[in-house]
């Protein structure tokens, strides 16, 4: 997205919204895709890939949780978290400049566990403090599947491959949110939990730090205290524990998390929802819009997936020499098809309204198929329109 | 066809989940009284029946029908209260930030508390003779939300937790009190990831899956002879091809569920402008007639 393209003030933003014609990938060096679950951000993630990679640029897109068909298309094996090279012969017919001339291709896989992994390998002061944070209750419980963590080592990811400076543009499919900000806020959740004093100052045994402990953290300590004892989970010395041989490594931490704040903040960063025309996916990218808003990132565009093709023309029928009885039978498949249509573009013009300021909103024809192919990812990118 | 008394609605995301859900609710409350239970946040399948209830509470849709709304928080306060019967404290350490930080360090907290929850449910239902409808999460969350017991018996070795975690693996694994129900839509993905959810619940929970409701099955208005006439070109053609196509794909679906042992029901594609109450209504009444009755 252009910088010029976006109005300074919030306020000019609120009264009269000006929108771009079209998502431009020649610009942005970073593109995240957020959205629901199952609405295809993958697939348009990869999509927007292929197409900045056709027009020249030097592209690495970074999966998060791909369908296994769209593996074989990337070429990526059940282990590729670093990054593999794409083979785009045979489709990049039309390089139209714009790119560094170095046009390519690279997919990867995020690995949430491993990232975090290393990442503690890489801070960690000692090997002792390294093992202790591995073998951690707690650490294994949020390194594993859960959300967030995979929210923030995509965060993580992302740095490391921005570094590349061989690489024009990164794309980034990111773990299905219920909420928008939960991708881009997971650094900060993160921090907060090692940041907190207050727990590990809770299992300091009293003299210096005592008096350091504020009423509350004395309270929510007893009643910890209580809880452990009745559900048996013990979960106070754990975290404790946790929290401690986090000690020293804080400032890596809060370093990497600040600049990655700041990446989602640079005005050569775009980020995209990606939804359906359904109407509680519409409702879902609505709620998307404003947490964005609140957050104070700017949206650069909407991708509404799937969205039914251009239907045929009801004239050309009524010339067409074929049975009655099939001419009937095509005028009610019409019919059906429109109805489905006409709700479509209930929803599309709900989300027009609700378009942010400087945002383009862009609709991704249905392809009829699953897209198996890097050939089939190359048309839904060209397909791309403003909606 | 004989139910369990708590249905476990889940499938992937886009398939019609919650209508589904709902078309379920309003289905079996023609024969006795249900309550269709919202687990998804934005409240999809209480809107597709018209009502907006608050957390917690159930809300009345007709004299034999009721929403309510669980969310894994509201289980987590309930809970709390329920140890640390003195109010003052409890509400202060709900409120605490380090209490937030150890039950964000522990997200399976709150979903098992859930869990318990519904166990509690059914356990009235049986009671009160009535029916327990979920519109659970979409078919990742939740089989990562019904696998917490599990993993909360390996966080909690003793004490009330662990008690609880027994008993929510058994009421998962009995086929008269939970079953759950996967759906899907006439494609290759959402059948693959409907069958193998509904094969992950069974072998690793015990989970048993009574049935798969197929979404947006198009009734067939082409035959083989009259799409050849049409040629493989032009927009009507097309249009003509992806009817039949998303028809025969879902002629192939039941024979795959047949295989691992489930039951497939389809409902129509609404080829309405919009998706209302009346729409919901009529699945509902698919449903009555195809499951319900067999």
């Amino acid at each position: 997205m252009k910088p010029k393209a976006v109005p300074l003030k919030p306020s000019a933003r609120l009264k009269q919204p000006t929108h771009p014609d079209s998502f431009d990938l020649r610009s942005p060096s970073l593109v995240i895709c957020l959205g629901a679950g199952g609405v295809g951000k993958t697939t348009i993630s990869a999509a927007l890939a292929v197409r900045a990679a056709i027009i020249g640029r030097a592209v690495d897109v970074m999966t998060v949780d791909p369908a296994p068909r769209l593996l074989d298309a990337l070429g990526l094996g059940a282990d590729s978290s670093e990054p593999v090279e794409v083979q785009l012969e045979g489709i990049r017919h039309a390089r139209r400049g714009g790119g560094s001339g170095r046009a390519r291709l690279r997919a990867l896989r995020l690995d949430p566990k491993r990232t975090f992994d290393s990442i503690v390998a890489r801070y960690a002061l000692s090997d002792a403090a390294r093992d202790a944070i591995l073998e951690n209750r707690i650490y294994r419980n949020l390194s594993g599947a859960l959300a967030g963590v995979a929210d923030y080592m995509a965060m993580e990811k992302l740095l490391e491959l921005a570094a590349n400076p061989l690489t024009d543009l990164l794309v980034l499919d990111t773990p299905p949110a219920a909420e928008a900000i939960d991708f881009l806020d997971a650094p900060r959740r993160l921090l907060e939990l090692l940041n907190s004093r207050a727990i590990s100052l809770l299992g300091a045994p009293g003299g210096l730090f005592r008096s350091r402990l504020r009423m509350v953290d004395i309270a929510a300590r007893a009643v910890l205290a209580a809880f452990d004892r009745v559900t048996g989970l013990n979960l106070l010395s754990d975290v404790q524990s946790f929290v401690r041989s986090f000690d020293g490594m804080y400032e890596g931490f809060s370093a990497r998390a600040a600049r990655a704040q700041d990446k989602l903040r640079a005005p050569d960063t775009a980020i995209v929802i990606v939804t359906t025309a359904e109407s509680s996916r519409i409702a879902q990218a609505r709620e998307f819009i404003g947490a964005l808003e609140r957050a104070g990132l700017r949206v650069a565009a909407m991708v509404v997936n799937r969205v039914i093709a251009e239907l045929p023309d009801a004239a050309e029928l009524s010339t067409a020499r074929i049975a009655p009885s099939l001419k009937r039978k095509l005028k009610r498949n019409l019919a059906d098809y429109a109805a489905l249509k006409t709700r479509e573009e209930v929803s599309l013009s709900v989300l027009r309204n609700s378009l942010p300021g400087g945002a383009v909103l862009m609709v991704a024809p249905d392809l009829g198929r699953e897209p198996r192919t890097i050939a089939d990812l190359a048309e839904i990118g060209s397909s791309l329109r403003a909606g | 066809m004989t139910l369990p008394r708590v249905l476990f609605v889940t499938g992937k995301g886009g398939t019609g989940k919650s209508t589904v859900a709902a078309a379920l609710a309003i289905a079996l409350s023609h024969r006795r009284p249900t309550t269709l239970a919202d687990l998804d946040r934005r409240l999809s399948a209480a809107a597709a029946l018209g009502a907006i209830p608050e957390v917690s509470t159930a809300v009345k849709i007709t004299g034999s029908l009721d929403v309510i709304t669980l969310t894994p928080r509201a289980e987590l306060e309930a809970f709390i209260e329920r140890i640390v019967p003195i109010r003052a404290i409890s509400r202060r350490m709900l409120r605490s930030r380090t209490f937030g930080y150890v039950t964000a360090a522990l997200p399976g907290l709150e979903a098992f508390l859930l869990l318990e929850r519904l166990r509690i449910m059914a356990g009235d239902a049986a009671l009160e003779d009535r029916y327990l409808v979920i519109d659970a999460p979409a078919s990742g969350s939740a089989v990562e939300l019904l696998s917490v017991s599990s993993g909360m018996k390996g966080i909690a070795p003793a004490g009330t937790l662990n008690r609880l975690a027994d008993s929510v693996h058994r009421f998962l694994a009995d086929a008269t009190r939970f079953g759950a129900i996967v759906t899907l839509t006439p494609e290759d993905l959402a059948v693959r990831e409907a069958l193998e959810t509904a094969v992950t619940m069974r072998e690793r929970l015990g989970i048993v899956t009574v049935a798969a409701i197929m979404n947006c099955v198009p009734d067939l208005l082409f035959d083989a002879s009259e799409l050849a006439a049409l040629g493989p070109f032009g927009g009507h053609a097309r249009l003509a091809v992806r009817r039949n196509a998303a028809h025969e794909q879902a002629a192939l679906v039941a024979p795959r569920f047949a295989a691992a042992g489930i039951p497939t029901f389809s409902l129509p594609m609404m080829f309405t402008p919009a998706m209302g109450p009346g729409e919901v209504e009529k699945l509902g009444r698919v449903l009555d007639a195809e499951l319900l009755d067999r």
